[in-house]
């Protein structure tokens, strides 16, 4: 052997998959090992082997082989390395991890933990190669060495790391010496912690984080060994001239273990569908035999055509296993009754089609092909599919029961710090306070990954040249993006035929019963291993109840696949952006969009969904994609060949399909290229991903006869909607849903507004606008009734177009469920009295409180006060016996008459209690106040010229900032309507504080049409919130009617020392609780 | 005739941030930048206090910092404290039953009970009364409203919720005056106040006016009892506040001792004389002040510590008596005080004990030898948890418990003061230990050496130590002398340090 080939290989490296241990990537491992003249380097997170597939790609990048480890931390507070030598001992690997992390009981707070013992590591040694992790060369050293001699014999070795402390050189003498006599070989090793010495600080803070305390605070807990950077090979060596056998020990340790996660040969499972037939032949029968029932009166060539070419696709890469799989899956949600509809790449299939798994006909909607398979690339196929979101869990579990836990567990989620979590921790660990770290932090909108700017820091008032804030700002910088715990993906599924657990640690989620693998989306991808996403959506739950509710009352059954014919009807509300409470197309910005797109057939609506999203507004497609829809411009296609790819997006790349097909087509890259295009795009945590292919793209384009300027356009398009592209099939399968539920509203608003409710929280409006909109589309809307409503709000019967929808108990807002069930199970007969319903049901008091402030006792001629005032007086005595002696003392109590609320008060209180007024809307007290001021209602915009000057007012519903945040959209409403402002960033910085926290905004500006579509440009804001407050002491204001005494307003001494107080009220301590009419809007950052 | 004043300060913890002689604040807040305190409430950080200028932004108490902080840029916040401020709460509460009745009770959080039955008519009636209550407050920068009735609670209601600062209420007609005020006034709880708004009512007034056991009924009979007590139906009593002094004793003589004989005598009366104060309020001195008042109206002082809480007459007195020829008699002395300004709670002590009791000998040395060296002089070394030597030790109170060294890894018994260059080194880069240095004129050779041991800088302490790196050595020379010399850099990165030599501790 040439000393060449046996010279220092680093083996015990940590990447930051070693939570808030390692700080470096395994990227930046792997190529400043590269850059150090290192041939391979092994990866040694504790207890875990995240980090080893984003090795594995970072390794054949740069060149430098990947030794694939794991360091254990056993329980006896020993340490050693493990690196598998092959396949079979990888397995071993991962059975012993999952063994240990299954012992971990999250709800301790063990979560993510491992507990494994000498035994553990006994029963699966075989094939590992091991080395122990030594402290000094004593007594606890020497019982640890003969438990690896007699576990791992002439695997197993012993450490030796350099600490730079005093008694160094003496210490790995004495271990050296110590490893021989118990015939263990020494190792030399660096004990790296990051890949450069520049990361020192950032890996004190993150000790500190994982302390919980600031670094000063720290002390002897810090990482007290020096020199814990990646070193070179030369360096390596002359550090441990002395020891020349553990230097070879690295070299032959690379040699043996030789195993490489490409290896992971990965099966699907097994369905068992037809006895005796493969699954590719039982795929084809049952897809041929499906087609044939879709078409009973002769089947259109084109359809069986398609089919017969993916059925030679799939069969070519073995993928009929897993069209089998997710075709069980979604039998099983069929067969018990839950909606679903897949999306993905294999989406757009035929297969999928007839199969049902999705309800977009591939050739009625011309989708395209591409992105399923192709010959080119063995890339899995990829379907999501979304189940309603309350009964997902029975999909899961369904799946848990028939794959078994041993086969079936749920894809991992990396959390990495952002910018937010990165300044949090960070300041706190350089002992901040709070206040300073919460203000750096507010100034950032949502999910960044920028860091702070500096001039945040400045406007704060903060001093930058103070060290621990420019520290801070700094070390939380370079934290972004390093990852802090692994948590459990919302619903991605790996299935296996053999153990899962030998593929991949399984470790227990939060939730129960939930268990997690170690690896995220895109290691799976990268190992090619199947994930079919059960994934959750309000919307088709809110679908499914109201289908079944059109069966029950209406007697028509429709499902979603029913849906397939374009309805111009339907198409003409949406056209008018009437669309509120329906999927996608109900945002703002989607709104703004309809009148313009003016979506006719369903390809539109599917082109809407995909366009209207901040990709490609950013990248300027719409307004190109607009005029050329409008015929104001032509699209330009330089050849047939883009113009094939192109044409039905009339020019503009919307889909990452496109995409990929541009680069293909135009710039020359092999598809594997295209797909590595497609997935930088994926990926949002990657920043600047799809700007590495810029000039390969632009430089292929010019190759290829296109202009500079044309390229440089459609990448910059490209590279806009990066992140956020969607592939078209997700673009289909929402639009679809988006469709049906415009057909719902449009044909039966009643029931789409019962079918809402019940479906909430979800989507962009809260119950009050979903209320107002139905009561605006002439359906009745009935208060909630003890005697009338039950759980969900339903349907009543009503003569008129539509029936009338009854709230629910669920609409109360703090009653439990299970205390409305409770009563509406005894409620056989109608509740007599408050005092009745708490004999019959034994409810809590509190819940019939809940429903007394929800105006809930009406029937029974009780107003709000009167029924709460009756509903106090319960129990004070909750023993059964005294019940009835309970109730006698009720009617000999004293009466007390209790002055009826204001109007205003009760508005107020429904507003409360419900979230929503079916009275009035509180925007119509203060009318009169604001016709003073000349303020316009909403309603009347729409008579309002373009261009006008004007003032509105309302309550303030949304906010939302998308994208970069140089608009902010505010929708506010008024009792006659809604208003659409636009705040641009400047007038925004000027009013930061109105805009986000005004509940009710009076705004100067210009009225835009758009269409059917009217904004009022923001000139100038004003809070005016403080006129809401006196609400509650108002009449009506057309309603002053005559006076009786009891329906007059307040005392107008009372009023004089109500006044007094509230002047005074800068010295009152007690002046916040006042009651005031509580608005929540609906933020969208 | 009973008459209650309540006096209530709006605004005491933001007054009392913005006085300027607050011990320890160098700078008070500018006044105009608005000013809140926050306080935490389980996982959020909310307002606890919001000054004026805040309020009129739009800021209240309860609202958590976070929004306050999006609605007013610029704000400044300050943690809120408690303990302070009901420490001053007290020192007014005492300067109040010095001055004006000697019933003053605290009133949390921010106002004071005082009973000014019978002695209104020592300042002018009542009137003239609270009007100097409130100049002198003012005066002290603090807000103030107050209120007199002769039940309690209408005296509380009136100070918060009266139209004007001054409200007297004669007695008898707390229930009119207080008819119109809010629920709220009357001290119940937030929940039950916003129950009575739901019900309707509105006011005081319309409370007392329905009938009692339905509201007991509903709202327990809190609300009830407060009521009366707003009504003067039931009375309530307040622990007053009496003012306590620092025990202390004191002589006075007929003829001016001038002598040191003669006060030593006084000094070993006064001695007994304070251990006998002590011992009844079950008190020992940390600090005790000797104050010599002579003829001349000169006072001389001198102050001695104590390591641990005494009241061993004999002791204190020998302790003073070292320092009696710091007294300037001048003309003569005519009073002498005794005065422990720092005690501490002192349970009576077991003495009988056959075993000499080290511990209990060790306090008086201490005290001894600090009282004649100067009590700074006398320290234990402690340790830190830092890997810069100079950083590792600190001085800690003699008697304190301190904190030791682990011996793993071994430090010279001697550390320089400060670092001091040696020359003449010769050493191989990167890491091997220097062959010979000299220092103070002599050149060592040396024989054995062990090192690096590699120290980085505290770069959280100052950016300047961000890159900074010492590999320090143990070395043996060949006299058999053992130095600690550390080289500045890691002999690889010019960042690190400029590789200059220095000698940091000798062992022993």
């Amino acid at each position: 052997m040439s000393p060449k080939q046996s010279s220092y290989v680093e083996l015990n490296a940590i990447s930051h998959f070693s939570f808030l241990r390692g700080v470096s990537s395994c990227e930046e491992l792997f190529s400043a090992a590269a850059q150090l003249g290192h041939k391979a380097l092994g990866i040694t997170d504790h207890n875990t082997v995240t980090g080893l597939v984003r090795a594995m790609v970072a390794s054949d990048t740069t060149g430098v082989r990947l030794v694939a480890g794991c360091r254990l931390d056993l329980m006896d507070g020993n340490a050693l390395l493990v690196w598998p030598e092959d396949r079979a001992a990888w397995s071993r690997l991962t059975r012993l991890l999952t063994i240990g992390k299954k012992r971990a009981i999250p709800k301790k707070g063990e979560k993510g933990q491992c507990f494994l013992h000498w035994e553990d590591v006994a029963q699966w040694r075989d094939g590992l190669v091991a080395a122990l992790v030594p402290d000094k060369a004593d007594g606890a050293t020497q019982t640890a060495l003969a438990q690896m001699r007699d576990i791992f014999g002439d695997r197993a070795h012993l450490a030796l790391s350099l600490r730079r402390r005093p008694g160094d050189t003496v210490r790995l003498y004495e271990l050296d010496r110590l490893a021989q006599r118990f015939g263990l070989r020494s190792l030399a090793t660096g004990d790296v912690l990051y890949d450069s010495p520049d990361k020192r600080m950032l890996q004190d803070v993150v000790t500190a984080i994982r302390h919980i305390c600031t670094i000063d605070e720290l002390g002897f807990r810090r990482e007290r060994y020096a020199d814990r950077h990646l070193k070179s090979v030369a360096e390596m060596e002359r550090r441990f001239a002395e020891h020349p056998d553990a230097i070879r020990a690295t070299a032959d340790i690379a040699e043996r273990c030789t195993f490489s996660l490409r290896e992971l040969s990965y099966q699907y499972p097994d369905e068992i569908v037809m006895s005796g037939h493969t699954p590719q032949h039982a795929l084809e029968k049952m897809t041929r035999a499906a087609l044939t029932a879709r078409f009973p009166d002769g089947m259109p060539g084109e359809y069986s055509n398609l089919l017969e070419k993916e059925l030679r696709l799939v069969a070519g890469w073995r993928f009929a296993p897993y069209f089998l799989t997710v075709n069980s899956i979604v039998a099983f949600a069929r067969s018990q009754g839950i909606l679903c509809q897949g999306r993905g790449s294999a989406a757009n299939s035929m297969i999928c089609y007839v199969l049902g798994i999705t309800s977009i006909d591939p050739i009625k909607h011309k989708l395209l092909f591409e992105r399923f398979l192709s010959d080119d690339r063995d890339e899995p196929p990829d379907i999501d599919v979304d189940f309603e979101h309350e009964r997902r869990e029975e999909v899961i579990q369904w799946i848990y029961e028939t794959y078994g836990h041993d086969h079936a567990a749920l894809t991992a989620v990396v959390s990495r710090y952002r910018t937010r979590g990165a300044i949090r921790d960070v300041g706190k660990a350089l002992g901040l306070p709070e206040d300073v770290t919460g203000a750096l932090s507010g100034q950032v909108w949502g999910w960044s990954n920028e860091g702070v700017a500096d001039r945040h820091v400045e406007e704060l008032g903060l001093d930058l040249s103070d060290p621990r804030i420019a520290l801070t700002i700094e070390l939380s910088r370079q934290l972004i993006g390093t990852p802090r715990h692994l948590s459990q993906h919302p619903g991605g599924f790996v299935l296996t035929r053999d153990r899962l657990d030998a593929l991949v640690p399984i470790a227990p989620a939060a939730m129960e019963d939930r268990w997690v693998i170690e690896w995220e989306k895109d290691d799976l991808e990268e190992l090619r291993i199947m994930k079919v996403d059960v994934l959750g959506l309000g919307m088709l739950g809110c679908m499914r109840r109201a289908f079944d509710l059109l069966a029950e009352h209406k007697g028509i059954r429709h499902g979603l696949e029913d849906l397939q014919k374009d309805d111009p009807a339907v198409f003409a509300m949406i056209q008018k952006a009437d669309t509120l409470g329906t999927f996608q197309i109900e945002s703002r910005a989607q709104m703004s969009m309809l009148p313009r797109l003016k979506p006719k057939e369903f390809y539109d609506l599917v082109i809407q969904v995909a366009i209207v999203r901040p990709g490609p507004i950013q990248g300027d497609m719409v307004h190109p994609y607009l005029r050329r829809r409008e015929g104001k411009e032509k699209a330009e296609y330089p050849n047939p060949d883009l113009r094939e790819v192109l044409e039905k997006t009339l020019g503009v790349p919307l889909f990452q399909e496109q995409a990929m097909k541009v680069a293909i087509v135009g710039a020359g890259f092999t598809p594997s290229e295209a797909d590595s295009l497609r997935r930088s795009m994926a990926t949002f945590k990657s920043t600047g991903g799809v700007s590495k292919f810029r000039d390969k793209m632009i430089e292929g384009m010019l190759k290829n006869g296109y202009e500079r300027d044309f390229a440089e356009r459609t990448f910059k398009q490209i590279e806009g909607f990066g992140s956020y592209g969607f592939p078209e099939s997700h673009a289909a399968s929402f639009a679809k849903i988006a469709y049906a539920s415009s057909w719902m509203k449009h044909y039966h608003p009643d029931i789409f507004c019962a079918a809402l409710l019940n479906a909430q929280p979800m989507g962009f409006y809260a119950p009050a606008q979903i209320v107002r909109d139905a009561r605006e589309h002439g359906v009745e809307v009935r208060p909630v009734c003890i005697n009338a409503s039950r759980w969900d709000c339903t349907i009543e019967e009503q003569s008129g177009e539509y029936r009338a929808v009854r709230l629910g108990l669920r609409m109360v807002k703090g009653l439990a469920n299970v205390h409305a069930a409770q009563i509406l199970a005894v409620r056989d007969r109608p509740f007599r009295s408050v005092e009745d319903v708490w004999n019959r049901s034994g409810v809590s008091v509190s819940a019939l409180e809940r429903i007394a402030e929800a105006d809930g006792f009406a029937s029974l001629g009780l107003d709000r006060r009167q029924a709460l005032w009756r509903v106090k007086a319960l129990g004070r005595s909750t023993l059964p016996l005294f019940a009835a002696a309970d109730a006698r003392e009720e009617e000999r109590e004293p009466a007390v008459r209790l002055k009826p609320m204001s109007d205003g008060r009760e508005v107020i209180e429904d507003y409360r209690s419900l979230h929503l007024s079916l009275r009035a809307h509180p925007i119509g007290f203060i009318r009169p106040q604001l016709d003073a001021m000349n303020v316009v209602r909403c309603g009347n915009l729409q008579s309002t010229k373009d261009g006008r000057r004007i003032e509105v007012a309302g309550i303030v519903l949304i906010r939302q900032r998308p994208g970069k945040g140089n608009v902010t959209f505010l929708t506010i409403e008024d009792e006659t309507g809604i208003a659409n402002i636009i705040v641009w960033q400047r007038l925004f910085e000027i009013h930061r504080r109105p805009v986000m926290s005004a509940s009710l905004l009076k705004i100067r500006g210009t009225v835009q049409h758009e269409g059917e579509v009217i904004h009022v440009i923001a000139k100038q804001l004003q809070d005016m919130t403080p006129m809401l407050h006196g609400i509650g002491e108002m009449p009506f204001p057309n309603r002053h009617g005559p006076a009786d005494g009891a329906n007059k307003g307040p005392d107008p001494r009372e009023w004089a020392v109500a006044k007094t107080v509230s002047e005074g009220s800068a010295r009152l301590p007690t002046a916040r609780s006042e009651p005031v009419l509580k608005l929540k809007s609906r933020d969208f950052h | 005739m009973k008459r209650v004043a309540s006096l209530f300060l709006p605004m005491l913890p933001i007054e009392w941030l913005r006085r300027l002689d607050r011990t320890g604040r160098s700078e008070p807040p500018p006044p105009d930048r608005p000013l809140v305190t926050t306080e935490r409430q389980g996982q959020r950080v909310v307002l606890a206090a919001v000054c004026p200028l805040a309020r009129s932004l739009g800021l209240h108490p309860g609202m958590p910092l976070t929004q306050a902080r999006a609605l007013v840029p610029g704000l400044d916040i300050r943690p809120a404290e408690p303990e302070s401020d009901r420490a001053l709460l007290m020192r007014l509460a005492l300067f109040a039953a010095r001055r004006w009745t000697p019933f003053v009770a605290i009133d949390q959080p921010d106002g004071l009970w005082l009973d000014i039955s019978g002695c209104a008519h020592l300042f002018g009636g009542e009137r003239r009364l609270c009007e100097r209550i409130l100049r002198t407050c003012r005066r002290a920068g603090f807000s103030a409203r107050i209120a007199v009735a002769g039940a309690t609670g209408a005296a509380h209601a009136l100070a918060r919720f009266a139209a004007e600062e001054i409200a007297l209420c004669p007695n008898g007609e707390e229930a009119a005056a207080i008819a119109p005020l809010p629920p709220q006034a009357l001290r119940i709880d937030e929940e039950t106040a916003n129950a009575c708004r739901r019900f309707g009512i509105d006011t005081i007034g319309e409370l007392a006016a329905m009938p009692r056991g339905p509201l007991a009924r509903r709202f327990g009979n809190n609300v009830l009892a407060r009521l009366d007590q707003a009504l003067g139906r039931s009375a309530e009593t307040f622990d007053p506040i009496i003012p306590r002094e620092a025990p202390r004793a004191a002589l006075r003589f007929l003829e001016p001792i001038l002598s040191a004989e003669a006060i030593e005598q006084v000094i070993g009366d006064l001695a007994a004389m304070l251990a006998c104060t002590l011992e009844q309020q079950g008190l020992g001195a940390r600090r005790v002040m000797l104050a010599c008042d002579r003829v001349d109206g000169d006072e001389q002082t001198i102050v001695i510590g104590l390591a641990s809480a005494t009241r061993d007459s004999g002791h204190l007195a020998s302790l003073l008596r070292m320092k009696i020829e710091q007294i300037e008699p001048g003309f003569g002395i005519e009073a002498i005080r005794l005065i422990a300004t720092r005690s501490e709670p002192l349970a009576a002590r077991q003495v009988a004990s056959l075993e000499p009791d080290c511990e209990a000998e060790l306090p008086p040395l201490v005290d001894r030898i600090a009282t004649r060296i100067g009590m700074h002089r006398v320290f234990q070394m402690s340790s830190i948890e830092s890997d810069v030597p100079e950083r590792s030790v600190r001085h800690s109170a003699p008697l304190a418990r301190a904190a030791g060294w682990s011996r793993e890894w071994p430090r010279p018994v001697r550390l320089l003061a400060r670092p001091e260059r040696v020359g003449k080194v010769i050493a191989e880069l990167p890491d091997q230990p220097p062959l010979r240095f000299s220092w103070r004129g002599e050149t060592h050779r040396i024989r054995k050496a062990d090192g690096p041991e590699r120290i980085y800088g505290e770069w959280w302490k100052t950016l300047r130590e961000a890159d900074s790196v010492r590999d320090y050595f143990q070395v043996e020379d060949e006299s058999g002398a053992r130095f600690w010399l550390f080289r500045r850099g890691d002999g690889l990165d010019p960042r690190t340090g400029d590789l200059s030599w220095y000698i940091h501790g000798v062992f022993g």
